[in-house]
């Protein structure tokens, strides 16, 4: 055999080798990654309505049953009103609510917006006035480490709490992500629709914001009916 | 003969201290300022690089001889590269919350150059238990500069070690500040040019 082909021989048996092992690792730990991942998710879901105390480590236990005892998750139609759907979802948003003994505190939208290297995945999540964020937070993206990934932190993230998305007459305005410091660059009268900005993620922010209004205008509907008190399950 | 002056255990030795692939070689510094603010991820890190060091040299070791020597960086890289990717998988399988905090730098163990430079330099040619133990040294010695950096960031930068807190509230109360520069990444160059100083004024005595 020529030394060529010996090289390609080795090499292809190498290949085979290697794609081998590197499906078995990924296969036969996929079933606690996947656990992981949703606990992470179910995590940052409580963490949005202030369930998750920071200085805590939880046990999965006990997200479990956090999320099962205080979140229900239902589906919102075009009119704005709160269903449980099984089956069809077509033109349906998903929404979940922060259930107290009945009383719903804050309901929350999942957040799937565009950053500036993938989407960004997290919860949104809004006090039953209708106007008022309680909580963001991010559990995927792809953003830069250090730059946009700052997204991920809880100094960034506690920003939103308290923001309004609508203004004082009542119109939407959904929340803005400032370029610097929201104190040095808003309005003082527009600064309760504004977070501070990252310094290195302009785009991030940019994009984010975009998106979250796109969002936000999607579950106005649901919102409206929120701010007015209106009923929220269908009248049949 | 003694197991101190054994061959292979001179192998395993040597890079510890007195090669150390950090403070003497100056190799793989780029991980060691990332993942050194806390110990936690410092431990992880030195663990996981350690698995595939020592793993990715016995296996170039045993394949050595029949290894084609046109295509040889192909194979350790190959051989490397799968061996990140299974410690990655283990680590975002059982400890999720570390592999996360270390985002892109185990993969990136793949492009480290103690890795890459053992394999090519050590296992090429020499046997395979030898290899073996040359990775585990340089693994070891590689990780125990970064859990000393991390003990010295985490300590002054957050007042914690592990995660648990260290520093009294009687100190923060009377007065007593985190350096906040420790947490950032130019604080690991100034430990880690501290400690190579101080290792070669021992070794010079």
């Amino acid at each position: 055999m020529s030394d060529h082909r010996k090289s390609f021989v080795a090499v292809g048996i190498l290949c085979v080798v290697c794609s081998l092992l590197i499906t078995a690792a990924s296969n036969g730990l996929r079933g606690y990654q996947l656990r992981n991942m949703n606990l992470d998710r179910q995590k940052n879901l409580l963490r949005s309505v202030g369930l998750i105390d920071d200085q805590r480590k939880y046990l999965a236990d006990e997200i479990e049953s956090l999320y099962r005892n205080n979140i229900r998750s239902f589906y919102v139609d075009s009119d704005g009103r709160i269903i449980e759907v099984s089956g069809q979802t077509a033109g349906r948003l998903p929404i979940y609510l922060y259930m107290h003994e009945d009383e719903i505190i804050a309901y929350i939208v999942p957040i799937d917006a565009r950053g500036l290297w993938g989407r960004i995945n997290g919860y949104l999540a809004i006090d039953s006035d209708g106007t008022t964020i309680t909580g963001f937070t991010v559990y995927k993206h792809q953003e830069t480490p250090g730059l946009g990934g700052e997204i991920e932190r809880r100094w960034f993230q506690k920003n939103f709490e308290g923001k309004k998305i609508v203004d004082q007459e009542g119109s939407f305005v959904s929340v803005g992500i400032a370029r610097g410091l929201v104190e040095d660059r808003v309005p003082e009268e527009r600064q309760i629709h504004y977070v501070d900005g990252i310094s290195g993620a302009t785009l991030t922010g940019r994009y984010l914001e975009a998106s979250l209004k796109d969002i936000l205008m999607e579950y106005e509907p649901v919102s409206v009916r929120f701010r007015k008190q209106m009923p929220l399950e269908p009248v049949d | 003969m003694k197991l101190t002056s054994n061959k292979t255990f001179k192998t395993f030795t040597d890079p510890l201290w007195q090669n150390n692939p950090i403070s003497i070689q100056v190799l793989g510094i780029c991980s060691a300022l990332a993942v050194t603010v806390q110990l936690n991820t410092a431990v992880v890190m030195a663990l996981a690089l350690t698995f595939v060091i020592s793993f990715s040299n016995l296996t170039v070791s045993i394949l050595r001889n029949s290894i084609p020597s046109n295509v040889r960086i192909i194979f350790e890289l190959s051989i490397i590269s799968t061996l990140v990717i299974i410690a990655d998988q283990v680590l975002q399988a059982f400890l999720y919350d570390i592999s996360r905090q270390l985002s892109v730098f185990v993969g990136l163990i793949i492009t480290n150059c103690i890795v890459m430079g053992r394999a090519e330099t050590f296992a090429m040619s020499n046997p395979p238990l030898r290899s073996f133990a040359d990775g585990l040294g340089n693994g070891l010695g590689y990780g125990g500069v970064l859990v000393l950096v991390a003990f010295f960031r985490e300590l002054l930068g957050s007042g914690k070690l592990f995660g648990f807190d260290i520093i009294p509230q009687a100190f923060y109360t009377a007065g007593y500040e985190n350096m906040g520069f420790m947490l950032l990444a130019p604080a690991a160059f100034i430990i880690i040019g501290l400690l190579v100083w101080l290792q070669k004024t021992i070794m010079d005595k």
